[in-house]
C-alpha cells in the first residue's frame, strides 16, 4: 500500500490532537518507512547509545578492583574532581594538544606540498604517488613495530646513521627519554597520515578550473600568485574537511603510542585515549576512566559540530 | 591598440595537427571572429595568441613585437573566457583590480581605473558583490571589465556568450558590438555560432580541421564561399549542395543528375566555370532565398520531392529532395505544399555557386 493511500485511509484528526501529536501521527502515517530503518536504529541503540549511557553512569561510581562491577560505589562527581585536579590529567592534556596540533598541521602542510608537486606532469609521477601512499595503507601496528626498531637505541638504524655521520656521539635514546619520546611518536604519526591529506588535496586540486588559472596567467599572476589567489581559495573547503578529519583522528589516536611506548616513560607519551585505556583496562579504575571518557566525548562533540558545519558549508558553496 | 599578425602558426600533438599553417592579419581596431565547428582549432588558435599553450611553429606578432616566446602576461592582451573565469572568492572590485594589482600599480590608480571600467560597463553598483551573487549577464560584464581595465593591445574572447540564455545572448551581442565600437578595440573572438560571427565581426576566419578555410568580411564569406565547407557552415538555413555531372554539347554546357537523368542548362558564365571542373563532376550550391518553387515542370528547373514544410510565421521553410540531396528553400507562407508532393526548383543562374566535385573548391571561370 502506498503512503498516499495510507494517509487518506487514516481517520481525520481534530486540529488540537493533530497539533499535539503531529510528530507521532507522522510516524504512524509513514510506519512502513520507519519499519525499514528500525533494525539499524536498534543496532545503533545497542552499540552506540547504551555504551554512552553506561559510560556516563559509571563515571559517577567508584569501582574498587577487588569488587564486582555490580558492587560499585556511588561517589557523585568525585571522579570528575579527581580527574580535573590530577597533575597527570594536565600533563596528558597538554601532550594530547601538542600531539594533535603538531600532527595535524605538519601532516596537512606536507600533504599539501606533496599534492602540489604531484599535480604537475613529470616522468615517474605514478610511481611517486604510489610510493607516497604506502605509509597510509600499511597496517598501523606493523608500522609502529618497524619504527620502534628504527628508533631502537642499540640496534636502531636512525641512531647508527647519526653516529656514523658524526651528528651525535652516541645513539639517541628516542623512545626512553621524556624529552624526545613525544616528538618521535609525532614523526611516526605524520609519516603515517600525511598521504591522507595528500590524497584529499590531490582530489581538490583536480577541481580547480583550468580557465581560472589561465585567466590569472593572462592577468599577470606568477606561479605563487596563481596558487595564492586561485588554487588555495579553491581548496579551502577540502582543506577544512581534511584538517578536521585529521584532528579528530589524531585526537583519537591509540595504536602508535600504545604499541611503541605504551604511554611511557613515566606517562610522557600518553595521550587521552591511551591514558583512558590504561586507567580502565590496566588499573581497573572504571569510574575514573569513564569520567575521562565523558570529558573527551564532550570535546569531540565540539569538534564534530565544526566538522559537520564545514561539510555543509562546502555543499552550499558548491550549489 | 595594435594589430595582431599570425604567420604559418602551427600546433601539433604528435601527428595530430590542431592548428595547421594558419596565417591572417588583424588590423588595428578590427573585430575578427574565429569561427568553425567544435574541434576545428579555433580555441587552440586563440590560446596560441594568448601564449597559454606553446606553439609548434610559426610567428605571432602583437603590435610591433614578435611574441612567440613571451609569457601571456607580457603579451599585452586581455582575455574573456567562456565561463567568465571570475575569481569566486573575490568581490567584483577585487576581480577588476586583480590584473592591475599583479602589475603593481599604485592603489589610487587601480581604484580610478576600476571605477572607470565599472562605469563604462554599468556595474558600479555591483562592486562589493561576489561573482556567484551576480546574474549571467552581470558576470559577463565583470569579465569584460577585467579585460578592459588593463587597456590591452588586443582583446581575446573565447565564446563569451555561449553560457547565456538565448535572449540575453542577443542583448549582450549588441553590447559587445557597441563596446568594440566605443573603444575602437582590436578584438579576436572565438565562436562556433556563425550567426554571432556574421553579425558582429568586421572579418571572419572560418576554420575546419585546424586549417584556415577563408578569411574575409562576413559579406564576402557569405557571398563567395571558397569551398563547400564554408558554403554549408555560414548562413542559416545552410546553403543547399547538390552533386551533379557536367555534360557538354558543343558550346552548350549543362548539369546532369547522375541518378535521375534530368539536365539543367547553364548560363555562358556558369558554363565557363563548370568547364573548369577537374573530373567532370561538380557541386551546385544555392541559398534558400535564391530558389524559386514551381508546381509543374518549368524550363531550367530541377524536379524534386517535398520532404518537410516548416512555417515560421512570415516565411515558410521547406526541405526538398533533389537528386538525393536536401535542398532548403524559403517560401511565401501563402504557398501551400504537402510532404511527398512533386515540385520543380528553379535556380538563379547569377546567384548560384559551383564547386569542384573533387577538391570542393569554388570554381572560377577559366
Amino acid at each position: 500500500m502506498s503512503i498516499a493511500t495510507q494517509q487518506a485511509a487514516s481517520p481525520p484528526a481534530t486540529g488540537t490532537v493533530q497539533k499535539r501529536s503531529g510528530f507521532l501521527s507522522r510516524i504512524v502515517a509513514h510506519r512502513t518507512d520507519y519499519l525499514y530503518v528500525l533494525p539499524a536504529l536498534i543496532v545503533m541503540l545497542v552499540v552506540i547509545a547504551y555504551p554512552i549511557y553506561y559510560t556516563i553512569e559509571l563515571s559517577f561510581f567508584r569501582t574498587p578492583p577487588n569488587l564486582q562491577m555490580r558492587d560499585k560505589v556511588w561517589t557523585g562527581i568525585d571522579n570528575y574532581v579527581r580527574v580535573l585536579s590530577s597533575p597527570v590529567f594536565h600533563e596528558v592534556t597538554i601532550q594530547t594538544i601538542i600531539w594533535t596540533l603538531a600532527s595535524t598541521v605538519i601532516s596537512f602542510l606536507l600533504g599539501l606540498g606533496a599534492a602540489l608537486s604531484l599535480h604537475r606532469e613529470f616522468v615517474g609521477r605514478g610511481l611517486m604517488r604510489a610510493l607516497l601512499l604506502i605509509p597510509y595503507v600499511i597496517s598501523a601496528v606493523a608500522a609502529s613495530y618497524v619504527w620502534k626498531w628504527l628508533y631502537h637505541s642499540d640496534f636502531g638504524v636512525i641512531g647508527a646513521i647519526s653516529v656514523q655521520l658524526g651528528i651525535t656521539a652516541e645513539p639517541i635514546n628516542f623512545l626512553d627519554n621524556r624529552q624526545t619520546v613525544l616528538a618521535s611518536l609525532i614523526v611516526v604519526n605524520i609519516w603515517k597520515e600525511f598521504s591522507f591529506a595528500m590524497v584529499m588535496l590531490m582530489a581538490g586540486l583536480q577541481t580547480v578550473p583550468d580557465q581560472l588559472l589561465r585567466a590569472a596567467q593572462v592577468d599577470g599572476a606568477n606561479t605563487w600568485n596563481r596558487f595564492w589567489h586561485v588554487t588555495f581559495p579553491h581548496l579551502k573547503g577540502v582543506s577544512m574537511v581534511t584538517v578536521l578529519l585529521l584532528m579528530v583522528a589524531n585526537f583519537n589516536s591509540f595504536i602508535i603510542p600504545f604499541v611503541m611506548t605504551g604511554g611511557g616513560p613515566a606517562d610522557a607519551s600518553h595521550i587521552w585515549i591511551t591514558h583512558i585505556y590504561q586507567l580502565a583496562f590496566g588499573r581497573q579504575q572504571w569510574g575514573v576512566a569513564s569520567a575521562y571518557a565523558v570529558i573527551l566525548f564532550i570535546v569531540m562533540m565540539f569538534l564534530g559540530y565544526f566538522y559537520v558545519k564545514a561539510l555543509t558549508r562546502g555543499d552550499e558553496a558548491r550549489a | 591598440m595594435a594589430e595582431v599578425v599570425l604567420k604559418d602558426v602551427m600546433k601539433n600533438y604528435g601527428s595530430l595537427y590542431a592548428v595547421n599553417n594558419v596565417s591572417f592579419a588583424v588590423e588595428h581596431g578590427e573585430f575578427v571572429a574565429l569561427v568553425g565547428p567544435s574541434g576545428c582549432g579555433k580555441t587552440t588558435t586563440l590560446n596560441l595568441i594568448a601564449g597559454l599553450i606553446p606553439m609548434s611553429g610559426g610567428d605571432i606578432v602583437i603590435g610591433d613585437r614578435v611574441v612567440n616566446d613571451l609569457d601571456p602576461k607580457d603579451r599585452d592582451i586581455a582575455m574573456v573566457f567562456q565561463n567568465y573565469a571570475l575569481y569566486p572568492n573575490k568581490s567584483v572590485f577585487k576581480n577588476l583590480a586583480f590584473p592591475l594589482q599583479m602589475r603593481k600599480l599604485p592603489k589610487a590608480e587601480i581604484e580610478a581605473k576600476v571605477m572607470a571600467a565599472a562605469k563604462v560597463l554599468d556595474i558600479s553598483h555591483l562592486l562589493e558583490r561576489r561573482p556567484r551573487e551576480l546574474s549571467g549577464g552581470q558576470q559577463q560584464r565583470v569579465a569584460l571589465g577585467r579585460a578592459l581595465v588593463r587597456d590591452p593591445a588586443a582583446f581575446l574572447m573565447d565564446e563569451p556568450l555561449s553560457n547565456l540564455d538565448a535572449k540575453l545572448r542577443v542583448a549582450m551581442r549588441s553590447e559587445l558590438k557597441r563596446f568594440h565600437h566605443n573603444l575602437n578595440a582590436t578584438v579576436i573572438y572565438v565562436t562556433h555560432d556563425q550567426l554571432e560571427a556574421v553579425t558582429m565581426a568586421d572579418k571572419m576566419a572560418v576554420m575546419h580541421g585546424g586549417v584556415l578555410q577563408q578569411y574575409d568580411t562576413p559579406a564576402n564569406v557569405f557571398g563567395n564561399p571558397v569551398n563547400t565547407f564554408v558554403a554549408s557552415f555560414v548562413g542559416s538555413p545552410a546553403m543547399s549542395l547538390i552533386p551533379l555531372d557536367v555534360v557538354s554539347k558543343g558550346t552548350e554546357v549543362a548539369l546532369r543528375s547522375p541518378e535521375e537523368g534530368w539536365e539543367l542548362p547553364l548560363s555562358p558564365m556558369n558554363a565557363r566555370k563548370a568547364s573548369a571542373s577537374s573530373n567532370g563532376k561538380l557541386v551546385l550550391g544555392a541559398r534558400h532565398s535564391t530558389l524559386k518553387l514551381h508546381k509543374s515542370a518549368a524550363a531550367g528547373a530541377a524536379p524534386g520531392k517535398v520532404y518537410t514544410v516548416e512555417p515560421t510565421g512570415d516565411v515558410t521553410f521547406a526541405q526538398i529532395f533533389v537528386n538525393g540531396a536536401v535542398v532548403n528553400i524559403s517560401l511565401d507562407p501563402t504557398v501551400a505544399i504537402e510532404p511527398d508532393e512533386a515540385v520543380w526548383i528553379e535556380f538563379d543562374q547569377d546567384r548560384m555557386h559551383l564547386f569542384d566535385g573533387e577538391t570542393t573548391m569554388a570554381l572560377k571561370a577559366a
